[in-house]
């Protein structure tokens, strides 16, 4: 991983978070612009999954891959069937849980940092 | 925040066993939150027998037990017809006594099951949503239960009882081949 995507990514969660929160605090349910800005988030976070996969092969950089590869895999399952639960819902409700989402995945993105760093 | 939906406010039609949601309004967010410490305690549960299953059996297969549970909860909760609400009280009783039950075992004796688990230190590896989550799924699914003289789903917690923790995972009976 390198710390500049990390910053991207975590940057990219917090802004989607805080889109939601602010849609919480208007009373509006997520819309389809919140949507693509997910889809941002989680084409992100699979760039940055490939970095890591390269960086591991080519520079043979040790890492705890069963561990490293689970969180990766969390990271990425979270944010689209967030988002899909969250549309279904036309409350304000599912900009909370946008908001919750986007706050895991920078918070799953955080882990994958200290993952990589561990080893 | 004061609208909590869930069929709650009226805005969102009763399931049609009589009861009201409990997938939508606040649900939607509980459902969200079970979900996501479901993906976690797969990916722990799955890293951990993969991988050193054989250093603490005990602990592991608590953490397997908990994951399994938590994807039935999420899954009852998201559904809501009325068995699904059976599985549901059953599940998130099961989960606020297991994490109350390890969590007071690990605070007793904090190596009793070899290895840390979701409940050890009452959910403290995970910012102790595991402790306040199933409270607040038990108020969720008492605040949204079928009204009616006739209604399948019990009313109370108790059905959830028999389903304690105890046997294999008992913290009373420590394993010899722990550690």
């Amino acid at each position: 991983m390198v710390l500049p995507l990390l910053i991207v990514v975590l940057l990219a969660c917090a802004a989607l978070a805080g889109w939601a929160s602010w849609f919480v605090v208007q009373d509006r349910a997520v819309i389809l612009k919140q949507l693509i800005g997910a889809a941002v988030v989680e084409a992100l976070v699979v760039v940055q999954a490939v970095v890591a996969g390269v960086l591991m092969v080519t520079r043979d950089h040790p890492v705890d891959g069963p561990l490293f590869w689970g969180y990766v895999a969390t990271a990425l399952v979270v944010l689209p069937i967030a988002a899909i639960w969250a549309f279904a819902e036309r409350t304000r409700w599912s900009s909370v849980v946008l908001a919750v989402a986007a706050l895991t995945v920078g918070f799953l993105d955080w882990r994958l940092w200290q993952i990589w760093g561990a080893a | 925040m004061a609208d909590l939906g869930g069929g709650v406010s009226g805005t969102t039609p009763a399931t049609a066993g009589g009861g009201r949601r409990t997938g939508t309004g606040f649900g939607r967010l509980l459902v969200t939150v079970y979900g996501i410490l479901a993906f976690a305690a797969i990916g722990r549960s799955s890293y951990e027998l993969a991988t050193k299953f054989s250093e603490a059996p005990v602990a592991y297969s608590l953490s397997t037990l908990s994951a399994v549970v938590y994807v039935l909860a999420t899954v009852a909760l998201a559904k809501g017809g009325p068995r699904w609400r059976v599985v549901a009280w059953v599940t998130v009783g099961f989960e606020a006594l297991g994490v109350l039950a390890v969590g007071a075992a690990s605070a007793v004796s904090p190596d009793v099951f070899g290895e840390t688990t979701v409940w050890s230190g009452f959910g403290q590896g995970y910012g102790y949503v595991p402790l306040v989550l199933p409270f607040v799924g038990l108020w969720w699914l008492w605040r949204t239960r079928p009204h009616g003289t006739h209604d399948a789903a019990p009313a109370t917690p108790e059905p959830t009882e028999p389903t304690e923790p105890t046997g294999p995972t008992a913290p009373a009976a420590p394993d010899p081949e722990v550690r």
